[in-house]
């Protein structure tokens, strides 16, 4: 899974070259093959590498503010996000949701590399979601919407469909 | 399409409700369409209505390149839910109805050149809003009997010359019958379609039984309203 996932980051940060990834440990974690030294270990930590090799520090985030977000979010991803309970994973929606009310991208004003990943991991719980669950976290699910639809971003997973039409129409801020 | 009139809380709630789970005007990147809708807006949307302000501030960051943002800055009622018309500029917001409220509560200032000014396009606004109206057209389904004078008359002629006739909001069927009435006499049986306001019957008749060569008479068979 997060093979296909950095495949994919691979070809939204436009790196020619497909790098060598193996797995380690049974949770899977994805490791970094280099022909120098040893390999990189952890999600964040390659896909953070790799957009520096691909040369686009702005995915980082522009500003140290931005760039804390990017990271916040990251660290989210691999600590909160894989590997949740079921339990969890109403909080961590109405979370984003919360989050996301004034917000287009994770970051700032423009896609990061937290929006991508976020999206990768978020995608099979939103795929299981109800309709009204989409409706009731309005804001994540135009969020993982409009990700979808961003050029290369969904390159490995199905489009999960959204109801424009809003058939709950309670339920706003 | 359109949002109402985005100056006011009307309008700007429509708005709202649209970008609840969009992120732009139209599609997914940012667009001439923002550009179009951000410039009408007067300011900043107020912290209740969070989507519309999400927009805003999202594309108030796009101000220094708002010129190369792709796409086409077309008229307010292009954008935005369908059915709801686009008022902006016109005064007050339309309801659902279709009339402007001519004399309605004035949300605008003083009077003098502004209130003119405000007025004409109102009338205006109503005025395109009244032309757009009539789309449906009354139109009624007309079945006419054409006789001839006898048996010998060329049926293919006759219904030749009745289709010739041409009348605005005149539309002949294309599909016409001959039955016989008796003693070899057939009649033409031929529909046709008429918007009510612009052609009756009676010019019908008239301008069928003008080929006396081959018309007798005229009955209408059958007329129903579509």
């Amino acid at each position: 899974m997060a093979l296909k996932e950095l495949s994919s980051l691979e070809k939204f940060l436009g790196l020619k070259k497909p790098n060598k990834y193996s797995t380690q440990g049974d949770r899977k974690v994805p490791v970094l093959q280099s022909n120098s030294g040893p390999g990189l270990v952890g999600l964040v930590t390659i896909a953070t590498h790799l957009t520096q090799e691909a040369k686009k520090p702005d995915l980082l985030g522009s500003s140290a503010e931005e760039r804390a977000v990017v990271q916040q979010w990251l660290e989210y991803r691999v600590t909160r996000l894989d590997g949740c309970a079921k339990e969890d994973i109403r909080t961590i929606l109405k979370d984003l949701n919360t989050y996301l009310e004034d917000k287009v991208y994770l970051a700032g004003n423009h896609i990061s590399i937290a929006d991508p990943l976020m999206y990768y991991g978020l995608h099979h719980i939103i795929m299981d979601l109800a309709v009204h669950e989409k409706e009731k976290y309005l804001n994540v699910t135009r969020w993982f919407d409009h990700m979808q639809h961003y050029p290369i971003v969904r390159h490995h997973l199905p489009p999960v469909a959204v109801l424009r039409n809003r058939v709950y129409t309670s339920g706003h801020h | 399409m359109g949002f109402g009139d985005l100056k006011s809380p009307t309008g700007l709630k429509v708005l709202n409700d649209f970008l609840a789970d969009k992120s732009y005007i139209e599609g997914y990147v940012p667009s001439q369409a923002d550009v179009a809708v951000f410039d009408a807006i007067s300011g900043a949307p107020s912290a209740d209505l969070c989507h519309a302000l999400r927009w805003y501030n999202h594309i108030k960051s796009f101000q220094k390149v708002k010129a190369s943002l792709p796409g086409l800055k077309k008229a307010l009622g292009h954008y935005g839910p369908a059915g709801v018309e686009d008022t902006t500029g016109g005064g007050d917001a339309a309801d659902d109805d279709d009339d402007i409220d001519l004399f309605g509560s004035d949300e605008e200032e003083e009077e003098s050149e502004e209130a003119k000014r405000l007025n004409e396009e109102r009338v205006a606004a109503y005025n395109a809003k009244k032309s757009k109206k009539p789309t449906l057209i009354a139109k009624s389904s007309i079945l006419l009997d054409v006789k001839p004078w006898d048996d010998e008359t060329d049926m293919v002629k006759m219904e030749e010359c009745v289709r010739t006739i041409q009348m605005d909001g005149l539309i002949w069927a294309q599909a016409s019958k001959l039955v016989p009435v008796g003693y070899g006499i057939k009649k033409l049986q031929i529909g046709c379609v008429v918007e009510d306001d612009k052609v009756g019957t009676d010019q019908l008749e008239e301008a069928i039984t003008a080929f006396e060569d081959y018309v007798q008479s005229v009955d209408v068979a059958a007329f129903n309203k579509i």
